[in-house]
């Protein structure tokens, strides 16, 4: 086995042993929360559920610059985890009122209180972020 | 004539019963002397007491600030939530007065979802970054406080004065003719230490107590107690005995 081959092994086997967590906390964080401004982004409106805010100001509470997330917000929106609407001439986010999406955030977050799965979860934000 | 009771020990005396209904109420003072306190009691002891659900408008804190202070004083903000009869929401002075503006706006359906009948909105002062034109700061402010009380809300409105002691900072006093009663929050210096006093400077349509008093924020919340006695200029933060102001008067020449 050559060096490669040993290194796709062990990849493959930290792989593995990353994946291994809840199927939909999985799948919610490999499509939805790949980033970690996501992340934050969501942990936000998790703690706010009720805020209806302007990016800029959704920027100013989570201590990012509005640069760092109109991005993010709008791929969070096209995921379904956020909603976007227009007040007079402002473009407000708030977070959708989906119950079962509200469950499997309401799941994430706490699952985000285990280091253990902080650590994977981190792993395949990194790894995602580098495909 | 029907009140609306804030619970606090002493002030709903002072209030001659408590608010009126469908009214705005602004509490103003210095950062620590217990607007916010003040305002979270009235929304506690609507929902405790009286069956009012209530709204928490934060343009600053976080809902979860407001869950610890309130828990520091038992009161449990995030069950309440979960019952459906509290909603605490972080917003911005700008979409909160838009959303109002419009039919079915996101804070009417929360209003609706929970029957809320008591709103506390802190701060007002985060309006002032809506507009350096007092004319038409007073306008936004008019149309939001007549937006609280179209759906029929009492509300506590909380301001911040920056001056600890004393004189206020010179905030717009235009503000003051748009709300119906005008409570002001003061430290106080006597002999050494600080205290705090509580004076109603103003209650549209109902005569009220004009005395200073002293409160104090306990484990149980805001307590109001007996008027200052014996004692003058305690609004200036630095009261003298009267007996020293007669002899400084009449005696000392």
């Amino acid at each position: 086995m050559n060096k490669k081959e040993i290194n796709d092994r062990d990849l493959d086997l930290t792989g593995r042993l990353m994946a291994d967590m809840n199927p939909q906390l999985l799948e919610f964080l490999q499509s939805k929360v790949n980033s970690f401004v996501k992340w934050d982004l969501v942990r936000f409106f998790h703690d706010n559920p009720h805020t209806t805010d302007t990016a800029n100001n959704i920027a100013r509470y989570a201590g990012r610059s509005v640069d760092a997330i109109q991005n993010e917000l709008l791929e969070l929106t096209q995921d379904g985890v956020l909603e976007e609407n227009r007040l007079g001439d402002m473009v407000v986010y708030s977070l959708s009122p989906d119950r079962d999406l509200r469950e499997l955030l309401e799941s994430f977050v706490k699952a985000s209180d285990d280091r253990q799965f902080r650590v994977k979860a981190i792993y395949h934000i990194i790894r995602g972020t580098r495909q | 004539m029907e009140r609306i009771k804030t619970g606090i020990p002493g002030l709903d005396e002072m209030l001659g019963g408590g608010f009126l209904p469908q009214t705005a109420n602004l509490v103003e003072g210095a950062p620590g002397t217990g607007k916010s306190t003040l305002g979270m009691q009235f929304i506690y002891h609507g929902i405790l007491a009286c069956g009012e659900p209530g709204l928490i408008l934060t343009f600053e804190e976080f809902p979860q600030q407001y869950y610890e202070d309130a828990a520091n004083f038992g009161w449990d903000f995030r069950q309440m939530e979960k019952e459906g009869k509290l909603r605490v929401v972080m917003t911005s002075p700008e979409v909160t007065k838009t959303d109002l503006e419009q039919v079915g706006g996101r804070i009417q359906q929360l209003m609706y979802e929970i029957g809320a009948k008591r709103v506390l909105v802190d701060s007002l002062s985060h309006f002032e970054r809506l507009s350096a034109d007092p004319a038409q700061l007073r306008s936004i402010v008019y149309g939001f406080v007549n937006g609280l009380k179209r759906e029929g809300l009492t509300a506590v409105l909380t301001r911040e004065n920056a001056a600890l002691l004393g004189e206020s900072d010179g905030s717009d006093d235009a503000l003051t003719f748009l709300v119906d009663s005008y409570t002001l929050l003061r430290y106080v210096e006597i002999e050494s230490a600080i205290h705090k006093a509580l004076l109603v400077l103003k209650m549209r349509g109902s005569d009220h107590d004009k005395t200073i008093h002293q409160f104090e924020i306990t484990s149980r919340g805001i307590e109001v107690h007996a008027p200052f006695e014996g004692r003058e200029g305690i609004m200036s933060g630095s009261p003298r005995r009267m007996v020293d102001s007669f002899v400084q008067a009449f005696v000392r020449r």
